[in-house]
């Protein structure tokens, strides 16, 4: 297929994804579009880890750290600074956010493996403390209400169809950011990093500082998720910033597929639709969405080892075949 | 064929060097068909105001996660209501429609928004804990969707606060449960008037537990009463030993205690393995600490535990006697005070909507209606504060004791019509 | 603080600790054996609780509890690791999807066939008693916790040692592939120490019921973040690093909450990030060289 067709198919499909409560509203209900915004910022929050995970190979299991670092920064800046400008908001909380990760990604940096893992975990659940016992800041455990409207100039995101094409317009950047990310000396670097970091050492890279900026920015786009999540549901909850959301991000990567484009993308819609569709269809009774979530990912690592994005490159490759 | 390129040891490793526009075409296309999913299987239904249509009632409960017994809980009270009346409200037929939030704030603000957007409900029940409460508030009032809260206590939710944080009262929410301030100041001015001036804090380290301990302490301190310590321990401790030692080596003995559930259990085991009891140390609380969950499980390590509750099992009175019978025939269990705010809140609304003839279209009649319910509940006369439309209700101090082989708590005195401030 | 207070706080650290050995050694065996870590070890734990929650209610008896639910366990984790997670040798990620898998559906099971509520268990008649002690009574079962956990952790040791089988696993911990070349069953090795590990996961949730409780969310708190951070801060894979763990978790856990109650919830967080800041591979941990 010629580059240029590529890139129309792309747009086009950008396109569709940005307008979708407008072209579906005659078969969809407004909530399916909330199903989707939330979908999306599962996706970049997934994107944002994947670049830990997938690429760099630093298996964190306190991503939410940064996402709840932004939510909270988004929504604190709209009440201290007295403005709901988008560009103040959204700025904050990448701040926030960058600021944060380059603290603990200073202390985890050095860290491999299982170690990694929890150093990740303890640190990001005392941040989890802090925004749990801080009420005079966060709320405490009664959470942050009263989030902004996202205002750029006098235009009001906060309108359910609007606030979603800024999420889908951020969601369409970011991916585009993980893609050209990935196919560039910096990304190729990180896998270096992952894949033998003796050797990325003997050639001369400070794999360090590779790590620290891959952690860095990973962070960053999570904080930017964050803040997203706070505009959509006008609240931060401690949760946010909590163990449950690190691990949710974590397992959509993995069923999806690490280390790809696709793969966070299409786990953060098959995890959504499973938090969504399942517990509806199955009677009230029978609360048992976590063990069909579960049996799926033992499906998964079993017999779909690559994810989703294994399944459909697998799935192609028998098209194209024929 | 474009992009697709196979790169074998690629494909070992589990990851490509390039990505292919096929896969990101996929992707988007996917996160647009999880989006039919929900709208594929339930279409939004057509909303039915008229009488003798259905009513739509939406039920927001945690059927997994810690609070899992209160959700089972209120769901048996919902089931015991509509069946004693003929599965109807207001001569309605009705549709439940039940929603876990699993005690995750945001997927409650999900099932929210599923209520309002794709069941488009006519009424909106439940809430276990205070956070989704606060969280949905906004959204529920810019839907002018009638939310009647039938657990959730937070103080702010039905009082005007600067700012509205950490939230504020609307006219379309509606409280069938209680206000933290009426389960802990009361009892803080009784037990102080009585002469007890010094007072030692133990409660769960979050914003119900410092809530309740706060009214408390205005409650002692409008006596002349103070506090001389506390200990806080997080929420879910496993081991409360430490701070039942913290406790056991200060002088004060009069402990007024916020825990419930799991950790009242073990607040409790703790007291008694420590010997407080022995050592004349006295437990008190907000009623929460010797509920029916908790009280199945220490049995008469509680006794002589007084708390305050707007209920108790063993309340003497014609509604009471009948709703626990009732229960025990249709579930062989003793209700707890989690059924009856939702068996309160289930007949409040049918006792508002009835007043209208059935006609639920009318959001703001609606709201009148509910404001001027009056009848006989479990718990004594059932009436909303018009202005914070949270009940008022009479506060009984009650005493845990084992009578007939069970461990209940025991009415021993009573404050009447206990309002919330408002402010 | 006085001295008695201290002393006393001391032994709610060190109880606690024991408890916390109890809990960890399963993973921390596993882990160093087979390079596993097993993220459904928390719900290997809560279900060990509601086995013996079920074995009380028929028979009455603690003790017999105390047999069953490792049985019960011992059998589950034997089926698991050939079914499941013997394909997956090496492949840690996976590994990790797995058993959080494993974890999600036991929990829910767990919540199907013995129901949601928050339940207890009482300590064995006889246990159930509190002694004076200097400062007052201190309950006898946590005296006794503390002798069993040091009881198990010198017959771990002793086995480990001193027996065949221990030698097995001392090998297989070093150089699981030579073992297999030099003609033992790896195989079964690798099942039966994943059946242990289960096993001692049910003994914890037995032993641990009467203080913590058997409730919805056991699995995670205290289950599997309490073991994670007993055997990664005392040194994964050793039986000394889950004993130097728990030694000193319990007590700082303890002490930390009391004395720092405002961040008690980020104690033990606190407790790990500064041993892994300082000592990456924990206490007692050797690096080892990645298989």
């Amino acid at each position: 297929m010629r580059p240029f067709l590529r890139w129309a198919l792309v747009a086009a499909a950008a396109a569709a994804l940005v307008t979708f409560p407008y072209w579906s509203a005659p078969w969809a209900s407004r909530f399916a579009t909330t199903v989707v915004r939330d979908a999306l910022i599962l996706a970049i929050f997934a994107l944002s880890l994947d670049l830990l995970v997938g690429r760099a190979g630093m298996p964190s299991l306190g991503h939410a750290a940064f996402f709840g670092a932004g939510a909270y920064a988004a929504g604190i800046a709209s009440q201290r600074l007295a403005t709901d400008q988008l560009p103040v908001t959204l700025g904050a909380a990448a701040l926030v956010a960058a600021l944060l990760a380059l603290l603990i990604g200073v202390l985890v940096v050095r860290s491999e493996g299982i170690f990694f893992l929890m150093l990740t975990l303890a640190l990001a659940q005392i941040v989890f403390a802090i925004a749990f016992q801080w009420t005079a800041v966060t709320g405490g455990s009664n959470g942050l209400a009263g989030v902004g409207r996202p205002m750029l100039a006098s235009l009001d995101f906060s309108a359910p169809d609007l606030m979603y094409v800024l999420v889908a317009v951020t969601f369409v950047l970011v991916a585009l950011a993980v893609w050209g990310l990935a196919r560039s000396t910096y990304g190729r670097a990180l896998i270096g990093v992952r894949e033998n970091e003796r050797r990325m050492r003997a050639l001369g890279y400070d794999t360090a500082r590779l790590r620290l900026s891959a952690f860095v920015l990973a962070g960053t786009i999570a904080g930017i998720a964050g803040a997203l999540s706070a505009y959509s549901t006008r609240f931060v909850s401690a949760q946010d910033a909590g163990l449950g959301n690190s691990v949710r991000a974590f397992v959509t990567v993995l069923v999806g597929g690490a280390g790809t484009l696709g793969g966070p993308i299409l786990g953060s819609a098959l995890v959504s639709l499973i938090e969504r569709v399942v517990p509806s269809l199955l009677p009230t009774d029978l609360r048992i969405s976590d063990a069909i979530l579960g049996i799926i990912f033992i499906a998964f690592v079993l017999f779909a080892r690559q994810g989703m994005v294994g399944l459909g490159r697998f799935a192609l490759l028998r098209v194209s075949r024929r | 064929m474009g992009g697709f390129r196979k790169n074998e040891l690629a494909e070992k490793r589990g990851y490509t060097y390039r990505l292919t526009r096929r896969q990101f075409l996929v992707a988007s296309s996917a996160a647009a068909l999880a989006a039919c999913g929900p709208a594929a299987v339930t279409p939004g239904a057509s909303p039915s105001a008229s009488p003798g249509k259905e009513l739509k009632l939406g039920q927001l409960l945690p059927f997994t996660g810690v609070y899992a017994e209160l959700g089972n809980s209120m769901r048996r009270a919902t089931e015991l209501y509509l069946n004693q009346n003929d599965r109807k409200i207001a001569n309605r037929p009705v549709t439940l429609v039940y929603g876990d939030d699993a005690n995750v704030t945001a997927t409650g603000v999900q099932v929210t928004q599923k209520f309002i957007d794709q069941d488009q409900v006519d009424v909106m029940m439940g809430v276990v804990p205070t956070p989704l409460a606060y969280g949905i508030r906004n959204a529920v009032h810019a839907a002018k969707l009638i939310f009647i809260d039938t657990n959730a206590g937070g103080n702010a939710l039905t009082r005007d606060t600067t700012n509205c944080t950490p939230s504020c009262k609307s006219p379309y929410i509606f409280r069938a449960s209680f206000s933290s301030y009426q389960i802990s100041y009361p009892i803080g001015d009784y037990l102080s008037a009585k002469g007890t001036k010094d007072w030692f804090l133990a409660y769960a380290n979050y914003g119900f537990g410092t809530e309740s301990a706060a009214d408390f302490t205005t409650g002692i301190t409008k006596n002349g009463g103070t506090v001389t310590g506390k200990v806080a321990p997080p929420l879910s401790n496993p081991d409360f030993a430490p701070f039942v030692t913290q406790i056991k080596n200060q002088p004060t003995k009069q402990v007024y205690s916020f825990f419930s559930g799991a950790d009242a259990i073990g607040f409790i085991k703790s007291w008694n393995s420590l010997g407080l009891p022995a050592a004349g140390y006295k437990m008190y609380g907000a009623g929460f600490l010797t509920e029916q969950d908790v009280l199945k499980e220490v049995k008469d390590l509680a006794n002589g535990a007084i708390t305050s509750l707007f209920w108790a099992v063993e309340l003497d009175n014609a509604e009471n006697k009948k709703f626990v019978a009732d229960f025990q025939k249709a579930y062989p269990l003793l209700p707890d005070v989690f059924a009856v705010q939702q068996y309160d809140g289930m007949h409040a609304l049918d006792e508002a909507l009835r007043k209208l003839g059935g006609d639920s279209s009318d959001k703001d009649k609606l709201v009148k209606a509910l404001e001027d319910v009056n009848f006989k509940s479990p718990r004594g006369d059932f009436t909303f504060d018009k202005s914070t439309h949270n009940p008022i209700q009479d506060i009984y101090i009650r005493e845990v004791k084992t009578q007939n082989g069970q461990t209940v708590n025991t009415i021993s005195d009573k404050i009447a019509k206990v309002t919330d401030p408002g402010k | 603080m006085t001295a008695e207070l201290v002393f006393q706080q001391a032994l709610n650290g060190l109880s606690f600790g024991a408890l916390l050995f109890i809990l960890a050694s399963g993973l921390s065996l596993v882990f160093g054996m087979m390079d596993v870590v097993n993220l459904a070890h928390g719900a290997f734990y809560m279900l060990g609780a509601y086995v013996a929650l079920s074995v009380v209610q028929l028979t009455g008896s603690f003790w017999l509890a105390m047999l069953a639910a490792p049985f019960a366990l011992g059998l589950l984790g034997f089926a698991l690791e050939p079914l499941l997670l013997r394909r997956l040798r090496g492949r840690h990620l996976d590994q990790v999807l797995l058993t959080i898998g494993v974890s999600l559906v036991i929990v829910d099971v767990i919540g199907q066939v013995w129901g949601r509520e928050v339940r207890s268990l009482s300590a064995p008649a006889g246990l159930d008693g509190s002694v004076a002690l200097i400062g007052g009574v201190y309950p006898v079962y946590r005296l006794f916790v503390m002798a069993f956990g040091v009881a198990l952790a010198v017959a771990m040791a002793l086995v480990y040692r001193r027996t065949k089988i221990g030698m097995l696993i001392r090998a297989g911990v070093e150089d699981a592939e030579m073992l297999g070349a030099l003609g033992v069953n790896t195989n079964r090795l690798f099942a039966s120490t994943f059946a242990t590990g289960a096993a001692l996961a049910g003994l914890a949730g037995v032993i641990a019921a009467p203080v913590f409780g058997v409730q919805p969310g056991m699995d995670t708190d205290p289950g599997l973040l309490y073991s994670l951070v007993v055997v990664v801060v005392g040194g994964l894979g050793t039986l000394s690093g889950a004993v130097a763990g728990s030694v000193l978790v319990g007590p700082a856990d303890t002490f930390g909450k009391v004395l720092f109650q405002d961040v008690a919830l980020a104690v033990i967080f606190a407790i790990v990030a500064l041993v892994l800041l300082l000592k990456p591979t924990g206490l007692l941990g050797r690096i080892r060289i990645a298989r």
